[in-house]
C-alpha cells in the first residue's frame, strides 16, 4: 500500500482513482493467494511461497520417499527370509526323521529286511531335501547366492554338487544399514565344507604393473592412497600419489620429483628408493595420510648420505593377473610336474605348462571335469581346492613334482598330523607295537607309532628301527602315501602285518601287498564334503547294506546336521525378527515426518479462512468507499 | 485618469480571465490523462498609472504565463521508481516461469522422479534377475533423463523468449530516446530558448521519459535552452537534439548466442542497473547460470551412474558393443581437452573379460589405463584400440573416434569391471546413460533395446546386485565433482536458489509498487488535475470576467452620459 502523506495539499481526481485502483487489486491478489491455498489445502504450492519452509518440506518429502523405498526393501527382504525360515523348519522335520529313523535301525533286533524298508523312506526324504535345497521363491533359488537363476544342488558323479554361490545378497534397510536377506546354502547344507586350503604362502613379487588394490601394504590395510614429502636432506618435494594405480605410477612419481639423484626401483616385495652420494633419503607421510607408511617407505630420519631406503614387505596379493613366475616371491612353482585329482570317480592329472597367469592355472583345474573348484583364498596369499560334491573322496597329489606342494593344496603329505587321518577318525593304535615289517631277507622288526604326531613321525621311526636293515619308509611323489622299498635282496617279499591287534598298519594303508621290492601305500586322508546329503546317502547305502557303523556314523553326522541347522534357524528368526522391528521404525518415522511436512506445508484451515474473512470485509469496504468517492463532485452541486 | 484607461483595464481583464478559463477548460479536458501536469494562468497587475506626482493609480490586469506545476526533481525520483518496480516487476515475472517450469512440490516433479529412479535400482537389488524390474530401472531411468532434457529444453525455450523480448523492447527505447530528441528540438524551436512556454510539448517529453524509464533507468539534466539530456549511467544517449541510438549486439559467450544491449552510435555496451531491459538482460543471464546447473545436474547423473554402472555386468554379456562418446583426436591422452571426450578419465585401469559361453570359463584381461601425465606415455584411443585388439577372443577398431568391440565368435561374450580410471565411462562404453548434458542425455541404446545389458552385478555373477546396491545408494552419495555435495541436495540447492529469487523478485516488485505508488501520489498532489479545484476556479474566473465584462458596461455609460453632454 502506498504510503500517502495525510498532509499532501491536493487531491486530485487521478490520485482518488489510483488509490483506489491498487488497493482493490491488491486486496484482489491476497485473497487469490488464500483461495488457492483454502481450494488446495496447503500454505506452500510452490516453493516460492516460503522458500526456508518449501526447502525442508522438499528434504521430508525426500526422506519419505527414499524410507518407501527402504520399506519395500524392509519388506522384501522379511518374506525372503519368512521362507527361508519355513523351508528350514521343514527341513529340520526331515532331518529329525531321517535321523530317528538311523537310530530305530541300530541294534542287533532290527532285520536286514526291515533295514531295506526304511531305506526305502530315506531314499524319499532324501529327494525331498533335494528339493527343498533348490526351493524357489519369486523366481529366485533360496539357497543359491548370487547364482540365484539356476538350481544350486544338482545331482551328478554319485552326489550332489553345489553350483550355488556362497556370497549372499544384501540390500539397504535404512541410510547407514545394509542387510543381507539371503541365508548361505553352505552353511545350511554344509555344501562346501571340505575345502583343501593352500596351506602354502605364495604372495607372489611385485612388479610395475601391479596393482596398488592388489597390495595388502605393511599393515595390511591396503594402499591408503595420499601425498607423501619426499626428500634428500636438503631439497624436498610432495609426490601426489592420489591418482596413482599401479607400483609403476608410485615409481614414476617419485622418478619425476626429481629430488636430488633419488630413483626408485624394485625389490621382490616393496620399493628401493637409491639415490647419489650425498642423498640422504628421507620419505614421510602428509596431513594425516599413511601412503608411506603403507608403502613400507615411511623414514622420517635419514638413515644417511647415500644410503638407500629398502621399503618393507608390501604384501603384495595373489590375484587372476598375478604371473606365475610371479609367485612365491617369484620363485615360481614346479609348472611341469602339475597335480592329480581324485574326485569320487574322476580322475585327472593336470600341469600348468604354459600357462602364465594365476587365472590361467584355476581355469585349467576348473574346467577339467573334476568338478573341483579351484579359486584364490580371501587373504590373497594362496590358492584353495574345494570339491563341492557331497559324498565323493577328493584328494591331491603330486605328480612327481612339486607342484601341489608349492601351492600348498596335496591333501596328504609328510606333514599330515595322524589324528585327520581316515576323515578324522585318525590311527588306532594298540598298547605296545603296532607294526611288523617282514623283510624280503625274511627278518622283521616292529614299529610302535605311539607318539608320532605326523606321518613323518611314522616314516621317520620306520628308518630308524631298521636302519642298515634294507627297508627304507618314504612319501610318495606321484601320488599319495607311504612307500617302504626294501633292498635287504632276499627271496621273500615285504610284508607289513598288525602287531598286538593294533589296527595302525590298515590306517596309515600299509596293510596291502607289495609289487616287488616296493611297498606303496594308500592315501588314507581324502577330505570329502561333509554335509547333509553326504549323510544322508551314507545312511541310504548303509541300511541297504545293514551296516550298523555306517548307520550310527551317519545318525551322528546327521545330529551335528541338526544342531548346525538350529543355529542357522535362530540367527534367521533372529533376523526376521530384526527385520520387523526395523519395519515398524521405519513406519513410526514416516508417521512423524508425515505430521511434520503435513504442519509445514498445510495451511491453518481456520487462520485461513479468518483471513479471508478479513479481505473479503477489506474489499467490500475498498468498492464501497470507491463508488461513494468516484461519485462525489463539486459539479453536481453547480446549477 | 481617462475612462479609455478604464475600459483599457476591462479588457485586460476580460483577456486575461479568458485566458484562465483555457487554461483551466484544458485541465479539465486533460483530467483524465495520467501524464499530464495542471496548469494555472498566472496574472499580474499592470503597471501603475501616475495620475498626479505620488499618486498612481493600476492599470488593469496582465497574463505573465501559464504555469506547469511541476517539481522536476520529483518527477527525477519517479522516473527512477518507474524503472526500479518495472525491472523488479519483469524479474518477478520471468523468475515465476522459471519456477514454474520445475513444478516442484508436485507429485511429479523432477526430485521425485529422482527418487523414484534411484528407488527402481535399490528394488531392482531385491530380484537382480527379474526382467520386469530391469524394465522399470530402464524407464524411470529414461523418464529422468527426457524431463532433464525437457526441463533444459524448456529453460532455453524462455532464455528465447527473454531475447525475443529484450529485442522488441530496445527497439522501443530506441524509438522513444529518437521521440526525445525530436521533442527536444522542437521545444528548443518552440520556446525561442526561453524555458518553461512550450507545455504540451514538454508533457510529451516528460510521458515519454516516463515511457523510457519503464525500459531503462535513464537520468534526466534539463539544458538552460530547455533541452532535456539524457544519461543511462553516465553515458550520455540523448544529447541535445540527438540520440545515440540503441541496439541490440550478438555475441558469443561459452558457445552461447547472447545478445548485449548497445549503443547504436558507437557499439558501446550500455550499462544496465534496472528497467525492464536491465532486468530482461539480468534475468537472461540467470536463465543461462539455471541452463548450466540443469547441464552439471545431467552431466553428473551421467558420468558418476555410468562410472559405476560400466564396471558392472548384466545377465548377459556383449557379443558387440560400441562407445557413445567419439574421440576427435585418437592419438592424444583420453583426459586430454583435444582428444574430444566429454568425461575426464583418470589413471588407472580397468578388467575386460571374454567367457567362452559353452564351458562358463571367464579369461581376465587388465587394462592399464595410464593418465599420469609423466614419461609421455599417457594413454591414447589408439593404444587403448591396440591393448584391447590384443585380447584373446575380441576385437577392438575405432569406428571414426567410436571404440568398438566385438567377440571374435558368437561362443564367447565379454563384459567388463574394476574400472578404476573412469574411462570406460567416459568414452560410453557399457553405459546407462549416453550424452554429454542435458541437451543430448538418452538411455543407451544397447540398454534400451536388451534390459538383460542393465548391470546390477559387480562380481560377474548374473544373481550379483552389488552394482544395483551402488547406484541406489548415488543419489545421497557426496561427489568431489560437485564439490562434496550430492546429487540429490545439488538438486534441491537448485531448486531453492530459484525459488528464492522468485520470492525475493515478489518482495522487491511489491517493496518497488509502493515506492513508486508514494511517489506519484506526491506527484498528483501538486500536479494532478483536481476537478472541485478546477470547478472553483472556473466559477471564480467567470465572476471575473462577469465583472469586467461589467466594468465596461459601467465605463461605456459613464462614456454614453459624457457623449450626451456634448
Amino acid at each position: 500500500m502506498a504510503i500517502l502523506s495525510t498532509q499532501l495539499a491536493r487531491v486530485s481526481n487521478q490520485l482518488r482513482t489510483s488509490v483506489s485502483q491498487s488497493a482493490i487489486s491488491r486486496t484482489q491478489r491476497s485473497l487469490l493467494e488464500v483461495q488457492n491455498e483454502l481450494i488446495t489445502g496447503k500454505r506452500i504450492n510452490a516453493p516460492s511461497d516460503d522458500p526456508g519452509d518449501a526447502a525442508i518440506v522438499q528434504q521430508l518429502r525426500k526422506t519419505l520417499e527414499q524410507r518407501a523405498a527402504y520399506l519395500g526393501n524392509v519388506k522384501q527382504a522379511g518374506s525372503h527370509l519368512g521362507e527361508v525360515d519355513a523351508t528350514l523348519g521343514d527341513l529340520t522335520d526331515l532331518l529329525q526323521q531321517a535321523q530317528d529313523i538311523a537310530s530305530a535301525n541300530v541294534g542287533s533286533d532290527v532285520t536286514a529286511e526291515q533295514r531295506k524298508s526304511a531305506a526305502a523312506v530315506v531314499d524319499n526324504i532324501y529327494s525331498q531335501v533335494l528339493s527343498l535345497a533348490n526351493k524357489q521363491f519369486e523366481g529366485m533359488y533360496l539357497f543359491a547366492g548370487d547364482r540365484l537363476t539356476d538350481p544350486p544342488f544338482v545331482s551328478e558323479g554319485g552326489g550332489v554338487k553345489f553350483v550355488g554361490s556362497t556370497n549372499t545378497l544384501s540390500n539397504a534397510c535404512d541410510e547407514n544399514s545394509v542387510r543381507p536377506f539371503m541365508v548361505n546354502g553352505e552353511r545350511v547344507f554344509g555344501a562346501l565344507s571340505t575345502r583343501v586350503e593352500g596351506t602354502a604362502n605364495i604372495t607372489p613379487s611385485v612388479s610395475a604393473a601391479t596393482r596398488l588394490v592388489d597390495l595388502a601394504g605393511v599393515s595390511g590395510n591396503g594402499i591408503r592412497l595420499g601425498a607423501m614429502n619426499l626428500s634428500n636432506g636438503g631439497a624436498s618435494a610432495l609426490v601426489d600419489l592420489s591418482q596413482a594405480d599401479t607400483v609403476g605410477d608410485v615409481m614414476d612419481a617419485i622418478n619425476a620429483a626429481g629430488v636430488g639423484g633419488i630413483t626408485a626401483s624394485l625389490s621382490a616385495r616393496g620399493l628401493v628408493l637409491t639415490g647419489g652420494g650425498g642423498d640422504d633419503i628421507t620419505v614421510t607421510d602428509v596431513g594425516g595420510g599413511t601412503t608411506a607408511s603403507d608403502l613400507g617407505i615411511l623414514r622420517a630420519v635419514g638413515a644417511g648420505a647415500g644410503l638407500p631406503l629398502n621399503g618393507a614387505d608390501t604384501q603384495p596379493k595373489v590375484t587372476n593377473f598375478t604371473p606365475l613366475a610371479a609367485l612365491n616371491s617369484g620363485a615360481g612353482i614346479d609348472l611341469t610336474s602339475g597335480i592329480t585329482i581324485q574326485n569320487g570317480q574322476q580322475s585327472a592329472t593336470i600341469d600348468f605348462a604354459g600357462a602364465t597367469t594365476v587365472q590361467d592355472m584355476l581355469n585349467r583345474i576348473n574346467n577339467y571335469g573334476t568338478h573341483v573348484r579351484a579359486e584364490i583364498n580371501a587373504s590373497g596369499t594362496g590358492i584353495n581346492l574345494l570339491n563341492p560334491t557331497q559324498g565323493t573322496n577328493l584328494s591331491i597329489a603330486e605328480n612327481g613334482g612339486t607342484t601341489a606342494a608349492d601351492l600348498g593344496v596335496r591333501s596328504f603329505g609328510p606333514a599330515s598330523a595322524l589324528s585327520e587321518l581316515n576323515l578324522g577318525k585318525g590311527v588306532r593304535m594298540a598298547d605296545g607295537a603296532d607294526l611288523t615289517i617282514t623283510r624280503s631277507d625274511g627278518t622283521s622288526f616292529q614299529i610302535d607309532v605311539n607318539g608320532a604326531i605326523t606321518v613323518q613321525d611314522v616314516i621317520d621311526a620306520i628308518n630308524t628301527a631298521d636302519a642298515g636293515g634294507g627297508v627304507t619308509a618314504s612319501f610318495s611323489t606321484t601320488g599319495n602315501g607311504i612307500v617302504l622299498t626294501d633292498t635287504s635282496g632276499g627271496a621273500g617279499t615285504l610284508v607289513v602285518a598288525p602287531a598286538n591287534y593294533s589296527e595302525a598298519a590298515k590306517d596309515l594303508g600299509l596293510l596291502k601287498p607289495s609289487v616287488g621290492a616296493v611297498l606303496a601305500g594308500d592315501d588314507v586322508n581324502p577330505v570329502k564334503a561333509g554335509g547333509v546329503f553326504s549323510n544322508l546317502s551314507t545312511l541310504l547305502a548303509a541300511l541297504h547294506g545293514s551296516d550298523q557303523q555306517a548307520i550310527t556314523d551317519a545318525a551322528a553326522g546327521l545330529k551335528a546336521n541338526l544342531t548346525n541347522l538350529t543355529t542357522v534357524r535362530g540367527e534367521t528368526g533372529a533376523r526376521v525378527q530384526e527385520l520387523e522391528s526395523r519395519q515398524n521404525r521405519l513406519e513410526d518415522e514416516n508417521l512423524a515426518t508425515q505430521s511434520l511436512l503435513s504442519n509445514l506445508q498445510e495451511v491453518d484451515m481456520t487462520e485461513a479462512i479468518s483471513r479471508f474473512q478479513t479481505l473479503q470485509t477489506a474489499l467490500q469496504a475498498s468498492m464501497m468507499t470507491t463508488s461513494r468517492i468516484m461519485n462525489l463532485s463539486l459539479l453536481d452541486f453547480l446549477s | 485618469m481617462s475612462l479609455t484607461r478604464t475600459l483599457n483595464i476591462g479588457k485586460s481583464a476580460l483577456a486575461t480571465h479568458q485566458a484562465a478559463i483555457q487554461a483551466t477548460g484544458n485541465n479539465i479536458a486533460n483530467a483524465g490523462n495520467a501524464d499530464y501536469t495542471r496548469q494555472t494562468a498566472q496574472t499580474a497587475p499592470s503597471r501603475d498609472h501616475q495620475i498626479r506626482p505620488g499618486v498612481f493609480v493600476g492599470t488593469g490586469v496582465n497574463l505573465t504565463g501559464i504555469q506547469r506545476h511541476i517539481d522536476e526533481a520529483l518527477e527525477g525520483r519517479i522516473r527512477g521508481s518507474i524503472s526500479d518496480n518495472e525491472g523488479a516487476a519483469t524479474t518477478e515475472q520471468w523468475i515465476s516461469r522459471v519456477e514454474s517450469t520445475l513444478n516442484e512440490l508436485s507429485e511429479d516433479d523432477l526430485s521425485t522422479q529422482l527418487s523414484t529412479f534411484f528407488n527402481s535400482w535399490s528394488n531392482l537389488a531385491n530380484k537382480p534377475q527379474d526382467v520386469g524390474y530391469r524394465q522399470v530401472v530402464v524407464q524411470n531411468g529414461e523418464m529422468v533423463a527426457s524431463s532433464l532434457k525437457d526441463l533444459r529444453g524448456q529453460l532455453s525455450s524462455l532464455r528465447a523468449d527473454v531475447d525475443g523480448r529484450l529485442t522488441a523492447q530496445v527497439d522501443d527505447a530506441d524509438r522513444l530516446a529518437k521521440q526525445i530528441a525530436h521533442l527536444n528540438r522542437e521545444i528548443v524551436l518552440s520556446e525561442g530558448g526561453s524555458a518553461g512556454q512550450a507545455n504540451g510539448l514538454r508533457d510529451q517529453r516528460d510521458a515519454a521519459m516516463k515511457q523510457l524509464s519503464q525500459l531503462i533507468d535513464v537520468r534526466a539534466v534539463e539544458q538552460k535552452n530547455g533541452t532535456l539530456n539524457v544519461y543511462v549511467g553516465s553515458d550520455p544517449l540523448v544529447i541535445n537534439g540527438d540520440s545515440r541510438g540503441l541496439t541490440i549486439r550478438n555475441e558469443t559467450i561459452d558457445g552461447v548466442v547472447t545478445p548485449v544491449v548497445a549503443y547504436k552510435h558507437d557499439n558501446g555496451n550500455v550499462r544496465l542497473t534496472s528497467g525492464q531491459i536491465g532486468a530482461l538482460t539480468a534475468v537472461r543471464q540467470r536463465i543461462g547460470g539455471y541452463v548450466d546447473k540443469v547441464d552439471e545436474i545431467s552431466g553428473n547423473i551421467i558420468f558418476e551412474l555410468n562410472k559405476i554402472h560400466s564396471a558392472g555386468q548384466g545377465i548377459e554379456g556383449f557379443a558387440a558393443v560400441s562407445a557413445t562418446n567419439v574421440v576427435t583426436d585418437s592419438t592424444v591422452a583420453l583426459n586430454d581437452d583435444r582428444s574430444g571426450v566429454p568425461f575426464k578419465a583418470t589413471n588407472g585401469s580397468f578388467v575386460v573379460h571374454v567367457k567362452d559361453k559353452t564351458t562358463g570359463l571367464v579369461t581376465s584381461t587388465l587394462i592399464e589405463v595410464d593418465l599420469d601425465g609423466l614419461n609421455a606415455d599417457d594413454t591414447t584411443l589408439d593404444d587403448l584400440v591396440a591393448r584391447m585388439d590384443n585380447i584373446g577372443g575380441l576385437s577392438a577398431i575405432n569406428a571414426s573416434g567410436l571404440l568398438k568391440l566385438s567377440a571374435d565368435s558368437t561362443g564367447v561374450e565379454l563384459s567388463f569391471s574394476q574400472d578404476s580410471s573412469g574411462v570406460l565411462a567416459a568414452l560410453g562404453v557399457n553405459s546407462f546413460y549416453s550424452g554429454r548434458d542435458a541437451t543430448d542425455i538418452a538411455l543407451s541404446p544397447a540398454i534400451k533395446g536388451n534390459p538383460n545389458l542393465l548391470a546390477a552385478a559387480k562380481n560377474g555373477e548374473k544373481g550379483d546386485n552389488q552394482t544395483a546396491l551402488a547406484i541406489a545408494a548415488l543419489e545421497s552419495a557426496k561427489l568431489p565433482s560437485l564439490g562434496g555435495a550430492s546429487l540429490k541436495e545439488r538438486y534441491q540447492s537448485f531448486v531453492n536458489e530459484i525459488a528464492i529469487a522468485a520470492a525475493d523478485a515478489k518482495t522487491d516488485a511489491e517493496a518497488s509498487a509502493v515506492v513508486k505508488e508514494t511517489l506519484l501520489a506526491q506527484r498528483e498532489a501538486l500536479s494532478g488535475v483536481s476537478l472541485d479545484e478546477e470547478a472553483i476556479n472556473l466559477i471564480r474566473q467567470q465572476r471575473a470576467f462577469q465583472g469586467a465584462s461589467r466594468l465596461i458596461a459601467a465605463v461605456d455609460e459613464l462614456m454614453q452620459q459624457i457623449l450626451a453632454l456634448v
